[in-house]
This record gives structure tokens, C-alpha cells and sequence, in this order.
């Protein structure tokens, strides 16, 4: 079994993720482009969310973690390990759509890798998501293909979204020098250099079916350092409104 | 940069004049599509709505959580509303006298009284 | 939510009963002795202009409280305290834009599109439910909404889901059971509000104060002063009156209000034991009228925000449109 530490901090990169891109989804809830997507988009963003509880509460139950509640509302910012990625604002409907494509192929072949995870709390948890990604990765890649295919405007704005948003989702994949190699030794998980091949592997068809160009990915520089705790500017914000009411009284029940 | 809006995902659009005119295009909301829910395995797909979509393939997106969000659910079916054909409201007295027709019916044959009278005659 | 009881006149409708009087006088009976029996109309019934108009008008409106009703409850989507709140919070706005959709798609088959609707209300020519026009301004607002707004919208939704107009029975059937949700997770938030530190206590009875005038608006003007159209009631577009609707909720509701420590701001209310009916001070009329027509606190800023949601949005709906398409109005 694999220490503790190790497994923690890849819970909270998990969770983090997952907390962050879900509250930052859930901000179009009501305001989407058509109500049929405003209630799918705000599903998935649900999913996220209810993901990142259902690690925080492994954290809590499997690992002498906080409550999940207060570890999530009542954290600096500094103790975050979520990727840049998921903390940048919403922007227009395009940079929302290919982040939830990028990351949603990401969350997936993340998950599936966890079937035969040798920490038991992972297998339960992807047997229980497997849907739920199934369906999310289903809608990104219908939106995406069709509006690269339908008008000029929608191939070109899905083509400026992923050029502006790669590198940022390549940080997905952010290695950790402390506590990867016991990781994957232990069989927990395949690490982020295979996650990440693998997550290549399942975006390019799909780009390919949109004809839509991948950017050479040997060119450019993944955006890391969220990981270790370093953020854009836009987190501590987040995290601020986030925690604004549970933040007036924490020993309170809200 | 700030609405003043006491919702901090409206301080953070850009709003336009209240004023403004602004007006969707007809069709823009896309074609309606009927939505069929099958509960379980062997069950009828049952007609429970429609969605708005632009084709097919996203109105089943679209439908999965619209009308399977919450209820048991195990397929659904979608089906442009243009291609629906039904009777017209007036031809209802087509079916009028369907309960009537007992030659069609179990109910509409007494075996029993046919075989006791037999049997009585003997 | 929130078919607010109200059905907003429009001032014509002197022209609309001379339109009534060239509808076939056989086929109007017909119809109305169907409606008698209890049975349902469905979109390709004949059915008087009349009805078709004021159903459009109902349902629409109720369609646009839905949309519109999402925004002061989601202004407090992204600080929801902890995961459980956070989630059904999100989960209860969504169904909103889930009621709105289905309301929609009810009026369409009446023969008006969602567009020219979505039209209307960015115009201002159609109208939503009042109660929406105020702000939300702290937690405790959220709780008192789900809670006492959902309450009020469920009795008055219960009443219209035995109406004469199929497709609008079939949308309530759906949306009442989503209510219950509503209503529970309201009542938990309201309930953990009430019992909770003397802060989160007082933060719930401020709010309490400023929503009860809202709230007694909800259902619209005092039978004696709307002239509520028998006709109306005959066809089953309107279920019941104004001040029942607005009795049963008292009767429903305060109690449960008072039971939990709370007050309400008038000293007038209390339940008529001889009548069974309540008694209560009358709210502001004037007020309610200022803010429907464009006066209240936030008139403005949803309105601006739904233009925002359609200018946002509309690349995405052109790219995928599809102009060669047969197009059709929902079937049933
Ligand atoms: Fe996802
Ligand atoms: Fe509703
Ligand atoms: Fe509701």
C-alpha cells in the first residue's frame, strides 16, 4: 500500500480540479445559449462537483482527511492543487466548451485508469462515474464536431478556443517528482506521462472528425504550477465567493 | 467593470443597456424533436415532451437530461415533430364503435351456456 | 416554480370578446360541454380565440417566471455553504430552466413560437411574475424563496395542473412533482436557518420581513377589486380565485412559519376561527403595480441579463441553425 501522502495529494489534485471547473460551470446555469444546453451544462457541472465531494469524503473517511465541507470551503488558496486550467473565468461560450472537452477526455481516461487501482476507494469511485463521463464526453464531442462543421464562425472559434486553451489543459498533466514514481510502483494509478499519451490519443479523432488542427504539441509549454500550489490570480477570487457564507459563522450548520 | 448587481456572476458580464433591443430570429431555437422514455427493459417507449434541437444527435443529448435527469430511465427515443402523422381531431368517431364489435372480443362467446345446454339435452 | 396566480391584462379586452362573437356558436358549445365533462382540450381541438389567447398568454407568462425566477435564486449559486446546498441549489435552478422549457413547448402548441415569446418578454410586452423583480439579498433570501415562493407557486400550480388545456396538465404534472424537491430543500435551508445561531437566526427574519409583501402580492389583487373573468373559470384557464389561492397558502404555510420561533410583519394576521379564513392587512397595491410596470428594484437588471444569456448565445444557435429543415411546432 502506498503512503498516505502520496495518495493524498493526488485526492486533493482530483478534487480540486473537479471543485473548481464545476463551480465555474455552474456559473452559466441559467444563463446558457439555449435552455436544452443550459440544463446539460449544468448537469455536468453538478457531476463535477458531486465528483470532487465524493473524493474529498475518501480523503475524510480513508485517510484522516478534514471534514469535506471545510476542507473545501475553508482552505487558502495556497493549499489548492488544482490545475490553471479549471480557475480561468468563463469567457464566451467557446473557451467553456473546449475546456469541458479537454478536461472531460482528461477526467476520463484518468478514471478508467483507476478501475484496477490498487487503493480500492478509486475502483468504487470510477465504477460509479463511468457513466456520467460516458455522457459528458458524448455532448463535447457533439458540440464540438458540429460547430466546426456548421458555419465558418463556429470552425473559427473553436479553432482560436483550442490554440488559446492547450497548454493550459496540457497542466493537467503536471508531474509530481515527490510522489508519482511510489504511485505508480504501487500500481494506484499509471502516472501523468500515460494519462496523458492516452488523453492524446482520445482527443485527436475527435479533432479530426471536426477538422479541426491540434497545435503541435512538442511546441508548446504546458502551463504548470498549480499543482504545487501556484496560482493564477483568478483563484483567490473564486475561492473568496465561494466560501463568502460559510466563511461568516464555520462552526455554524448552514 | 462592476453592475452593482448583488450577483457576483453579473458583476462579472458585460450588460448591455437595458433599453437595448434584442431579438432571437425565428428559428434560432432550432427544430422540436418528440422525446419517447422507455422506464425499463421491455417496457413501451412512452412520449413524455419535446426538445428544441438543431439535429438528431443533439437532441438526444439534449433529452437525456431534460427528461431523464431524475426518473428511472433505460433508452429514449427522439423524432423530428414534422415527422409525426396522426388522425385529424375530427376523424375521433372512427373509433367510435370499437367497444361494440364483441365478434372481436372473448367476451362475445358463451361457451359455457352452449355446453350446459348440451349437457341438459341429454 | 412560479406560475405567479396573476394573469397580466392586456387593455384590449373589449376587441377580444367582439373577436368571441364569431366563433361558431355550435362548435362553441361543443366545446364547452366538454370542458364540463372534465375533458381535456388538445391542440388540434377546435378551440374559441379567446381561449387560445389567453392560454398562450398564461402559459407564456408563466414560462418566462420560470427563466426569469432562476436569477435571483442563482445569484447565490457560486457561495452556496458547502457541498450539499451547492448541489441542490444548482440542481433547483436547473429545473426552473427545465419548467420554463417545458412551459414553452406547452404555449407552442398553441401556435406561438419560443422565439416570438423569448421576443416578447425581451421587449417587455409579455410579463413574468412580479415576485421576481426584487433582490436577493443574502442567503437567508434563497432559503425564504425556495421555501415560501416555491410554496406559493406549487398551490397555485396544483390548481392550474386540473385545468381544461392537455399539454399545460401534462407540463404541471411534471413540474408539481420537481416542486415537492423545491419546497423540501427550501424548507431544510429555511429550518437550518431558524434554529440556527442568533446571526442566522436574525438574517432569516430580516429577510422574512422584506419577502412577506412580495409574497402577498404573489397571487395577485383581492377578488374584489380584479375583475376575474367568469369565462376564464368556466374554461378552466383559471383554476381559482385570487384570494383562495392566497387563503390556502396562508393557511399552509404560516403556521409553519410561526412554529419555528419567526415572526411576520403584520400584526393584523391571524386565522378567523369562526370563518376558517385569514385575516390579514392588505399589502400595498399601488406598490405592486409600480414594480410590474418596470418600477421595482430589479426590473431592469434581469431583463438586461436575459438579453445578455440570448446576444451570448445566439452565435451558437445560428451556427447550428438549419434553414432547409421542415420545421413543426411541438406535437402534443
Ligand atoms: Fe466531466
Ligand atoms: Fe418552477
Ligand atoms: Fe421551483
Amino acid at each position: 500500500m502506498s503512503s498516505n501522502a502520496a495518495l493524498t495529494d493526488l485526492i486533493i489534485k482530483m478534487a480540486d480540479d473537479e471543485l473548481v471547473l464545476g463551480h465555474r460551470n455552474s456559473e452559466w446555469t441559467g444563463l446558457g445559449p439555449v435552455m436544452e444546453e443550459d440544463i446539460a451544462f449544468s448537469s455536468m457541472a453538478q457531476d463535477k462537483i458531486g465528483h470532487a465531494w465524493a473524493l474529498y469524503r475518501i480523503l475524510h473517511e480513508n485517510l484522516g482527511g478534514e471534514d469535506p465541507d471545510r476542507f473545501a470551503f475553508m482552505r487558502p488558496e495556497s493549499a489548492f492543487k488544482c490545475a490553471h486550467l479549471v480557475e480561468m473565468p468563463n469567457g464566451g461560450y467557446d473557451f467553456s466548451l473546449i475546456r469541458h472537452f479537454l478536461f472531460d477526455h482528461a477526467e476520463t481516461v484518468r478514471y478508467e485508469s483507476l478501475q484496477d487501482s490498487s487503493f480500492e476507494p478509486f475502483q468504487l469511485l470510477s465504477k460509479k462515474v463511468k457513466g456520467e463521463l460516458k455522457y459528458h464526453t458524448l455532448h463535447a464531442n457533439a458540440f464540438i464536431i458540429q460547430l466546426s462543421k456548421a458555419s465558418e464562425e463556429g470552425y473559427a472559434r473553436m479553432q482560436t478556443a483550442l490554440n488559446d486553451t492547450i497548454a493550459l489543459a496540457a497542466g493537467i498533466f503536471e508531474p509530481s517528482a515527490a510522489h508519482e514514481e511510489e504511485l505508480i510502483a504501487e500500481k494506484v494509478y499509471p502516472g501523468e506521462k500515460a494519462l496523458y499519451h492516452r488523453w492524446l490519443d482520445r482527443i485527436y479523432p475527435v479533432l479530426v472528425k471536426a477538422s479541426l488542427n491540434l497545435p503541435d504539441m512538442e511546441t508548446i509549454t504546458p502551463v504548470y504550477g498549480g499543482r504545487q500550489g501556484f496560482h493564477t490570480t483568478h483563484l483567490a477570487p473564486l475561492l473568496k465567493e465561494m466560501g463568502e457564507v460559510f466563511n461568516l459563522d464555520t462552526e455554524a450548520s448552514w | 467593470m462592476s453592475n452593482e448587481s448583488l450577483d457576483p456572476r453579473v458583476n462579472r458580464l458585460k450588460l448591455g443597456d437595458a433599453s437595448a433591443v434584442i431579438k432571437v430570429e425565428e428559428g434560432e431555437n432550432w427544430n422540436v424533436y418528440e422525446v419517447f422514455h422507455q422506464e425499463k427493459r421491455g417496457a413501451h417507449h412512452e412520449h413524455v415532451g419535446c426538445v428544441h434541437a438543431p439535429d438528431p444527435q443533439l437532441a438526444l443529448v439534449f433529452a437525456k437530461e431534460q427528461f431523464a435527469r431524475r426518473k428511472k430511465c433505460v433508452n429514449l427515443w427522439v423524432v423530428r415533430s414534422a415527422d409525426i402523422l396522426a388522425f385529424d381531431v375530427e376523424d375521433e368517431d372512427m373509433f367510435a364503435n370499437n367497444l361494440e364489435k364483441n365478434y372481436r372480443d372473448a367476451s362475445g362467446f358463451k361457451v359455457m351456456e352452449k355446453i350446459n345446454k348440451f349437457k341438459q339435452s341429454k | 416554480m412560479y406560475g405567479g396566480g396573476y394573469i397580466f391584462d392586456e387593455p384590449n379586452g373589449k376587441q377580444l370578446r367582439e373577436e368571441q362573437q364569431h366563433d361558431d356558436p355550435g362548435k362553441l358549445s361543443a366545446f364547452e360541454e366538454r370542458i364540463a365533462r372534465g375533458e381535456k382540450i388538445e391542440p388540434g381541438d377546435w378551440m374559441p380565440a379567446e381561449y387560445r389567447r389567453q392560454l398562450i398568454r398564461l402559459i407564456e407568462q408563466h414560462a418566462h417566471s420560470e427563466i426569469i425566477g432562476a436569477l435571483p435564486e442563482g445569484t447565490w449559486i457560486t457561495r452556496a455553504p458547502g457541498f450539499k446546498r451547492k448541489l441542490a441549489l444548482i440542481a433547483k435552478v436547473q429545473d426552473e430552466i427545465g419548467h420554463g422549457q417545458l412551459l414553452y413547448n406547452a404555449a407552442e402548441t398553441l401556435g406561438k413560437s419560443r422565439e416570438a415569446m423569448i421576443n416578447d418578454l425581451l421587449s417587455g410586452k409579455s410579463k413574468y411574475s412580479n415576485v421576481f423583480n426584487y433582490p436577493a439579498k443574502t442567503w437567508a433570501d434563497v432559503t425564504v424563496i425556495g421555501f415560501l415562493i416555491d410554496a406559493a407557486a406549487i398551490v397555485n400550480q396544483v390548481a392550474n395542473a386540473k385545468g381544461s388545456y392537455g399539454p399545460y396538465c401534462r407540463a404541471l404534472e411534471r413540474i408539481c412533482y420537481e416542486e415537492s424537491f423545491h419546497l423540501k430543500q427550501g424548507h431544510d435551508a429555511f429550518i437550518e436557518l431558524a434554529t440556527g445561531t442568533p446571526e442566522q437566526k436574525a438574517m432569516l427574519q430580516d429577510a422574512l420581513n422584506r419577502w412577506w409583501q412580495p409574497i402577498m402580492h404573489f397571487f395577485g389583487p383581492p377578488d374584489k377589486t380584479s375583475q376575474h373573468s367568469e369565462k376564464l373559470m368556466q374554461w378552466k384557464v383559471k383554476m381559482a380565485s385570487n384570494d383562495e389561492m392566497r387563503n390556502q397558502f396562508l393557511d399552509s404555510y404560516v403556521p409553519k412559519i410561526w412554529e419555528l420561533g419567526l415572526t411576520l410583519p403584520d400584526p393584523l394576521l391571524r386565522k378567523n376561527a369562526d370563518t376558517g379564513r385569514w385575516e390579514y392587512t392588505d399589502p400595498n397595491w399601488d406598490e405592486f403595480f409600480r414594480v410590474i410596470n418596470g418600477g421595482g428594484p430589479c426590473n431592469a437588471e434581469r431583463l438586461q441579463v436575459r438579453k445578455w444569456a440570448e446576444e451570448e448565445g445566439r452565435w451558437v444557435r445560428k451556427a447550428l441553425m438549419n434553414p432547409a429543415e421542415r420545421r413543426s411546432l411541438p406535437v402534443a
